[in-house]
């Protein structure tokens, strides 16, 4: 687990991040998103341990960064914006001191160096010099560094930059796989790439946390979109009187023969399962059943939109 | 502390520095030796260290300037003080690692008096004790410029700054022992002077008093170096 409480951080006059404060918990992957400038490289800086926040504090695995960085530093892997690489050393043997100065059992090293390369798909380029890879490799690598010593907590800036279309979408999905037992925050300028990847969205803009939106909050919510054709106002007080069904409110549609509903309905799973067989008694075909989404882009316009114009 | 020490040690002779500063030190060598003991067939070791003292202010530069300034250069830093490394470790590693390029260029430079020794005589004892001097002024010169160059970016700056310094250190030695200062001033600087501390081990006198200073000098400078790497972090901009 991963924590921000109040921090802010100054620069002389100019302060940068004003009271920031979330939780990100193990599973959970976490989307940094702001404008150039917004804070997000402060905020990583401020979580690895590199920034320490004028106010506030951070704690990662329960350790305050400030009091206890070594404890805290344990649980933590990073990969900056621009990849630390020392490009006159092959990739094995760079792999090799980071397992050693994130203090990973020496007996352990060679196993675990195995698996980093394997996990990070550079295994061909193992005995090359760093400073001859290509920029795709050298992220590849910058994320093997991250995973030394197998984490709690990875914090990723700007991750993909530098991956072609196709290593993106593999390096997506290796995310989601590195995510199981452990947090990540991921920061990118890529709505479509964290909305992709992440669980929660945190919005920052002007140094400040505008929004912490969960990315799978549609479902959780329980808004569902449902547009049943040519049905009778009979099926609708039906649908209203189903015990997970809490509000139901009629909207128009693009369909202007079918009934389109905006219902408010219970998450887990038993509004669909009860719509399902009153629908199917009542000979009611049913046309579309979705979770409500406001999409990321959306918000995020509506975000940096709103205070761009009070400023 | 025995990863970072490695991995500069390596970092020194992978990239060209470490042979630059080798051949730096025994190309100059060399020509001192040829003044000082060949020319005038001479196999008194003591002037050819004392000149040989001066060439710290040159060379410290070349070995320190990737050290700090390096890191932050190639980002480096980031993977250095995210992971699980006290500073005192860190600063201690790399300047260790600078200290045994120092050493192994000193060690190859003992080929000039056993050179002597096949025609002359030469004192083991004196070469020993002006070889330790000469060692240790020049880890003292690693450790100021490490603690002058700690949070600078450019490697260029870091290499300007320690000569720099280095120049005004020699300046200040030279003209501490000048006519018209004030004898209470000449005696305070030659006190501190990395010089002057030097003198008696040339003399073939091996001194605990300025032993302890150049290692303490050392470990006063590595722990401003500390510090001022630890200020950085709370007060970067």
């Amino acid at each position: 687990m991963i924590s921000m409480e109040k921090a802010s951080r100054r620069y002389g006059q100019f302060e940068a991040v004003r009271d920031i404060s979330f939780t990100a918990r193990a599973g959970e992957v976490v989307g940094l998103l702001g404008q150039n400038g917004a804070g997000k490289t402060t905020i990583m800086n401020m979580l690895v341990g590199v920034l320490t926040p004028t106010q506030g504090r951070v704690l990662v695995d329960g350790q305050d960064m400030a009091l206890h960085p070594l404890q805290a530093r344990r649980a933590l892997g990073y990969l900056p914006e621009i990849p630390p690489l020392y490009p006159e050393m092959t990739t094995q043997e760079f792999l090799v001191f980071c397992c050693q100065i994130k203090q990973v059992h020496r007996g352990d090293i060679a196993r675990h160096v195995e698996e980093l390369m394997t996990l990070a798909d550079v295994h061909q380029v193992r005995h090359q010099l760093i400073g001859r890879l290509s920029r795709g490799y050298r992220q590849r690598v910058g994320l093997a560094q991250a995973l030394c010593g197998d984490p709690a907590v990875l914090l990723l800036d700007e991750p993909t930059a530098g991956f072609d279309p196709m290593q993106a979408v593999i390096f997506r999905k290796l995310i989601r796989k590195l995510a199981s037992g452990r947090v990540i925050i991921f920061s990118s300028h890529l709505l479509s790439e964290v909305q992709s990847v992440c669980d929660r969205a945190l919005i920052i803009h002007q140094g400040e946390l505008k929004l912490d939106h969960s990315l799978r909050q549609d479902t959780q919510d329980g808004h569902f979109r449902v547009r049943l054709r040519g049905s009778s106002p009979r099926v609708l007080a039906q649908i209203r009187q189903l015990d997970s069904v809490r509000r139901v409110r009629q909207v128009e549609g693009p369909h202007t023969q079918d009934l389109n509903l905006l219902v408010e309905a219970s998450t887990d799973g038993s509004f669909q399962t009860q719509l399902f067989t009153l629908l199917s008694g009542l000979n009611a075909p049913l046309m579309e059943l979705s979770p409500l989404s406001d999409s990321l882009e959306a918000l995020f316009l509506r975000v940096t939109a709103q205070e761009t114009q009070s400023a | 502390m025995r990863a970072i020490y490695f991995k500069e040690l390596k970092s020194y002779f992978y990239t060209f520095t470490g042979w630059l500063f080798t051949a730096v030190f025994l190309a100059l060598a060399s020509l001192i030796f040829y003044l000082n003991n060949i020319m005038p067939r001479s196999s008194d070791i003591a002037p050819f260290y004392s000149m040989m003292s001066y060439v710290w202010m040159l060379l410290t530069p070349m070995l320190v300037m990737r050290l700090m300034a390096g890191e932050k250069r190639l980002n480096t830093d980031s993977l250095l003080r995210g992971a699980p490394l006290p500073l005192p470790a860190l600063v201690a590693g790399k300047f260790f690692a600078a200290c045994t390029v120092l050493l192994m260029a000193i060690l190859i430079s003992l080929v000039y008096p056993l050179m002597l020794s096949a025609y002359g005589r030469v004192y083991p004892a004196e070469v020993l004790t002006a070889t330790l001097g000469f060692f240790l002024q020049g880890c003292a010169f690693i450790a100021l410029d490490m603690m002058v160059t700690t949070n600078l970016g450019s490697t260029v700056s870091a290499a300007a700054l320690s000569f720099g310094v280095n120049l005004f250190i020699w300046l200040t030695s030279l003209l501490s022992a000048g006519p018209g200062v004030p004898p209470l001033l000449a005696g305070m600087v030659s006190r501190v002077s990395l010089y002057q501390r030097l003198m008696p081990y040339l003399s073939a006198q091996f001194s605990l008093a300025n032993t302890l200073f150049y290692l303490l000098f050392c470990l006063g400078m590595l722990s401003l170096s500390v510090l001022m790497a630890h200020l950085a972090r709370t007060r970067r901009t």
